[in-house]
């Protein structure tokens, strides 16, 4: 048996190397991608459908372009469409040069929720919202609790025939104060929101909108004429984990917020602690500074506990102390009200006066056992309590 | 010398044997923890190992007249190397590829166990043929079937090790350190004298032995956890348990997915209080399995007796170490399967709380099944109370989710006269012979019971309109998900794919195209091998499937199982051997006896049902192996004894065995049931039994 030839031998140990080396490489790199990985979603060529439906409507912030092209201008990722495809929140399609909406008078989810359930805790406490959802998502949550919705197209599911004027009505038969635009992403259904919206108000019923906040500033400013008030998510505080974890951007967002304040709408923040992500104090502290000093310090911000869903179902819930304890660090940053949510019986259920620190209000769940606010005013010192009690 | 070298040659390929069985075992284990565990993936994964093996031996062809003991010695040496590397692979590129804290879906699963595996799986593939031309080159009359008979012994050893030892007492690290270095120390005796002072042979031992020994070092760093820290870690037979500390939370992990947490209260609230709240008394609790929190709750009713089961006592002691359950004064704990309890017990109960996860694996589907409504009704007092629940939210329903809900309802109707679906958390099934209040809140209130969860948002989450919309989504057409027609499984699939977008109609059509090429490629000889393969792991998937129906989730008896289809394979390819030369009558007459087991046994399983011995299954485990076993030396003397025919047998028999364990896995058994299941396994072979009637044969040795 002939041995190997020293020759021989440095040739194979640089095949061999070479060959370690260059899936080492390939994962080395893949890995540094990590922190720049993006799960913004794609748009959808040639899937629109083959004709439009009765809940089909041209819709009125895009610009057309040559060629039959449009450009959506309803929310950041201003998709660019070409005649039959479908964009990211797969709710508007380009048919012949013409941008529609599938989503105008269609919704997949109705039901009535207590107002804190959004959570809006400054806003008519113990009324009831209409809450209505049509599909559609400009973001990809890994998290999100409604993919079953927010994540198809409106023909995939089973829906209401619900036009604006039928929503207000049945609101309005259900005893309820306000519509809530909630569960999906209601930019995606814009132009039956606002116009339903724009009856609502006529009949004396307020409008709420529950959204990721990522809508262009003209649309924005549009609803903002109609909106009573939001809540909006502040995700994180990083672009890089907007884009990881939600498929969208920071600054888009941050905008949104600075538009709403401008305007007066009233609106509550929330943030979803993702232990290992939306975990880091340094990143709290930092949203803190922010909202400070751009929105002040009576905008609501409500830290939600985090349970393991749809796509990122291998994490722990977050622990509770850890909630506690960004709840701390925001109140002593300045943000006047900070809530805990999802931890049934948790202090930061409550509003205390920023004022006089008594308890303003006692929630059990849903329930406000103890209110002690007089109008608008703390019941013990009379201090303005932010938000629009009555 | 010869001879000596052929014995070092064989006792190489049957380290190599316990070697690959026990890296096999661990990596889909490991691929357990990693990925979403439900049948397809199981089936995916075993399928990706079987046919990269194929493919391994195919490329085998190649190694012609350079195959010596040297170079036979060195790739034992990188087989060694390779098995802790592909453990360390599969956890750490994990992070790499996919965002932590994701599950996902089945194109990805599949990309990324074919690539973990390439390298270990094509390496052992070209292993066994490699020692076979090696020792024919040696010594030229040397049997093909004979190096199938080594493997063999080497693959049953190391079954029985892993399943009755290594997976008991070990880590896998440690494992797979003491089943590579039986191969290591073979493959260095095996290195002729004059060989061992070269470079490239003392860097391959140094090497292989070095990964060996790193690798036992890297267990708890490769598993801690990026948020919080890793409080306990065990494997235990049934799975990977981590306890995983943030803050003041424990929360403990079976196979990587969060199961109980100790800060859980709102699900423990809806587990306890909807079906007690329905009692008027609640003395006898029997829960199986159970989410932190929930023996606080079940106190408030002061239970005279609760029974809490749960098949894996390491569970139930990091439950209790961890306070992820209160040992309570009326506390009896029993470690049985579930099922298996409520079939052997004679004791009866006010309620039952089940809390096993989804149904989307054989081993679970079990708890969702008529047959399990009824032992559980069985053991119900008259006006007694079952809860089960499932995934689903309430703001609308999936197609997916609909049929399932459907289904279960419809299953749970067929024993129960009321049952009521609340939605939440989860989706909870309320199931009882009296009328149900859904007033949860009401009920409590009256009976002086307090709650947090119930009492503040009950009315606002689970509102009459929320709870009605829900029991109306039943649908009436929903199929019944039976123990011998696991419906759920599919349905469990179809949800499984659109949670992700996907659908496996592009795997089905490709693996369809695959196989098309690949029947017209072989011989008549190695089809009857491929059905053999296919028959061989589709029986077993059938047997395994059908005991734990019958007799629960029972670790030793099912690793017992494996062990015996491995086993006959032994004295199957001896007797083989001895009657090769009757050639095709051989193979018509194993065929015939192969499609009478697998439908004499059916046609038992449906007649006795849990009647049968559990020894009958061993019994017919053994005897497919061994008529399994009996026809590979006859095909491989029929197609010639020349390497290139026993490299294609050995492949078309790994070939065969992929394609048996993913069709009868996820489509026989979930789309058809077990008889039909059955039936389409006797067909393969009954094609099997045409092609050999109606072929010449092709090649006589003499």
């Amino acid at each position: 048996m002939k041995s190997i030839s020293r020759r021989k031998f440095l040739t194979t140990s640089a095949l061999a190397v070479g060959t370690t080396l260059v899936p080492y490489r390939a994962a080395t790199a893949f890995a540094e991608s990590d922190q720049k990985k993006d799960i913004t979603g794609h748009i959808f060529k040639n899937d629109a459908p083959e004709s439009l439906w009765k809940w089909s409507r041209e819709v009125g912030h895009y610009q057309k372009l040559p060629g039959k092209k449009v450009v959506c201008g309803i929310c950041p990722n201003s998709c660019v469409l070409s005649e039959n495809d479908r964009s990211i929140c797969r709710s508007r399609v380009n048919k012949d040069g013409k941008l529609y909406t599938l989503t105008y008078g269609n919704p997949c989810a109705i039901h009535l929720d207590p107002i804190e359930k959004k959570p809006l805790f400054h806003f008519h406490p113990r009324s009831k919202a209409l809450s209505i959802a049509t599909t559609g998502c400009n973001f990809r949550c890994l998290n999100c609790q409604n993919w079953q919705i927010s994540q198809v197209a409106p023909e995939t599911v089973r829906h209401h025939e619900l036009f604006p004027e039928a929503v207000v009505k049945k609101a309005k038969a259900h005893q309820a104060v306000s519509i809530a635009y909630t569960y999906t992403e209601p930019t995606t259904y814009f132009e039956y929101m606002i116009d339903t919206a724009k009856i609502a108000r006529q009949n004396g019923l307020y409008n709420l909108w529950v959204s990721n906040g990522y809508i262009n500033p003209k649309p924005l400013l549009e609803l903002c004429q109609v909106l009573d008030a939001a809540n909006v998510n502040l995700k994180s505080f990083s672009d890089a984990l907007y884009r990881k974890l939600n498929g969208g951007r920071l600054e888009p967002v941050l905008n949104t917020f600075k538009t709403m304040h401008e305007q007066g709408v009233h609106f509550e923040m929330t943030t979803l602690v993702v232990p290992g992500y939306v975990d880091d104090p340094e990143m709290i502290k930092s949203m803190c500074g922010w909202i400070l000093e751009n929105l002040g310090p009576d905008h609501p911000l409500h830290f939600l506990r985090f349970f393991p869903r749809y796509k990122l179902d291998r994490l722990p819930p977050t622990p509770v102390s850890k909630l506690t304890e960004f709840r701390s660090l925001a109140m002593k940053e300045g943000i006047r009200y900070v809530y805990v949510g999802n931890v049934p019986g948790h202090e930061g259920n409550h509003t205390y006066c920023h004022n006089c620190g008594k308890l303003l209000v006692k929630r059990t769940g849903y329930h406000i056992p103890e209110y002690n606010l007089n109008g608008s005013r703390c019941k013990f010192c009379d201090t303005e309590i932010p938000g629009v009690w009555t | 010398m010869k001879k000596r070298n052929d014995r070092l040659i064989e006792i190489v390929v049957i380290t190599t044997g316990i070697s690959s069985v026990v890296t096999q075992l661990l990596v889909i284990r490991e691929f357990l923890s990693q990925f979403n565990g439900n049948e397809f993936v199981v089936a995916l994964i075993l399928f990706n190992w079987l046919l990269l093996g194929g493919i391994g031996t195919m490329l085998a062809k190649m190694a012609g007249k350079g195959a010596t003991t040297a170079r036979l010695s060195g790739l034992s040496f990188l087989l060694v190397a390779l098995s802790p590397l592909e453990l360390f692979a599969i956890r750490e590129l994990r992070a790499i590829f996919f965002i932590h804290g994701t599950s996902v879906g089945f194109y990805p699963t599949l990309f990324y166990t074919l690539f973990t595996i390439v390298p270990y799986c094509l390496v052992l593939g070209f292993a066994l043929p490699y020692s076979l031309t090696v020792v024919q080159r040696l010594t030229p009359n040397y049997p093909g079937t004979r190096i199938y008979i080594t493997d063999n012994i080497g693959d049953v050893t190391g079954g029985a090790l892993f399943s009755f030892l290594l997976v008991i007492f070990l880590e896998p690290f440690q494992a797979i350190f003491f089943a590579n270095l039986p191969l290591l120390i073979a493959a260095f005796v095996l290195m002729p004298r004059a060989k061992r002072r070269n470079a490239v042979f003392v860097t391959g031992v140094a090497a292989s032995f070095a990964a060996l020994v790193f690798g036992l070092s890297l267990e708890r760093a490769t598993l801690a956890p990026r948020e919080g820290e890793l409080a306990y870690y065990e494997e235990s037979r049934y799975g990977r348990i981590e306890v995983h500390k943030a803050f003041d939370q424990y929360t403990l992990f079976l196979d990587g997915v969060p199961l109980f947490s100790s800060q859980n209260l709102t699900l423990a609230e809806e587990t306890v209080h909807y079906p007690l709240s329905q009692l008027d008394t609640a003395m006898r609790i029997l829960v199986i399995s159970g989410e932190g929190g929930i023996m606080e709750e079940i106190a408030k009713y002061r239970p005279e007796r609760v029974d809490y089961v749960e098949i894996d006592p390491r569970i139930t002691e990091v439950q209790f170490r961890f306070d992820l359950l209160k040992r309570i004064p009326s506390l009896n704990v029993i470690h049985q399967d579930g099922r298996a309890f409520l079939q052997n017990t004679e004791k009866s109960y006010d309620a039952i709380l089940l809390n096993v996860p989804e149904p989307d694996t054989f081993k679970l589907n079990r708890f969702y099944t008529a047959r399990f409504y009824e032992l559980a009704k069985k053991h119900l007092r008259p006006d007694g109370i079952l809860l089960f629940s499932v995934e689903g939210i309430d703001n609308y329903l999936s197609d997916a989710q609909r049929q399932k809900i459907s289904s279960l309802y419809r299953t749970a109707k067929t024993r129960f006269a009321d049952i009521l679906m609340l939605p939440g958390e989860r989706i909870f099934f309320l199931c009882r012979d009296e009328p149900l209040n859904p007033d949860i809140p009401k009920l409590l209130e009256e009976k002086g019971i307090e709650t947090t969860y119930i009492k503040g948002y009950f009315y606002g989450n689970i509102t009459k309109s929320r709870i009605e919309r829900i029991n109306h989504e039943v649908m009436t057409d929903a199929p019944i998900n039976r123990d011998y027609a696991p419906n759920m499984i599919r349905i469990m699939f179809s949800e499984w794919f659109s949670q992700y977008a996907s659908s496996p109609d592009l795997f089905i059509a490709l693996i369809t195209i695959l196989c098309g090429i690949y029947f017209i490629l072989i011989t008549r000889e190695e089809f009857v091998l491929f059905s053999t393969g296919c028959l061989t792991m589709g029986s077993e998937t059938l047997v395994i499937f059908a005991f734990q129906i019958f007799f629960g989730y029972i670790y030793y008896q099912i690793g017992l199982i494996v062990t015996v289809y491995l086993a006959g394979l032994l004295p199957g390819a001896f007797f083989g051997e001895r009657l090769r030369k009757r050639g095709r009558q051989v193979l018509m007459m194993t065929d015939v006896l192969l499609i009478g087991l697998l439908l004499f046994f059916i046609a038992a399983v449906y007649v006795f049902g849990d009647r049968l011995p559990q020894g009958s299954f061993l019994v017919f485990g053994f005897a497919v192996a061994v008529a399994c076993g009996c026809q590979f030396p006859v095909a491989l003397y029929l197609r010639g004894s020349g390497q290139k025919a026993a490299i294609q047998s050995f492949s078309a028999d790994l070939i065969g065995a992929a394609a048996g364990t993913l069709i009868a896995s996820v489509l026989l058994i979930p789309y058809f049931g077990i008889l039909w299941a059955a039936v389409a396994l006797a067909g393969i072979k009954i094609v099997s039994l045409v092609l050999v009637r109606t072929g010449h044969e092709i090649h006589i040795q003499t």
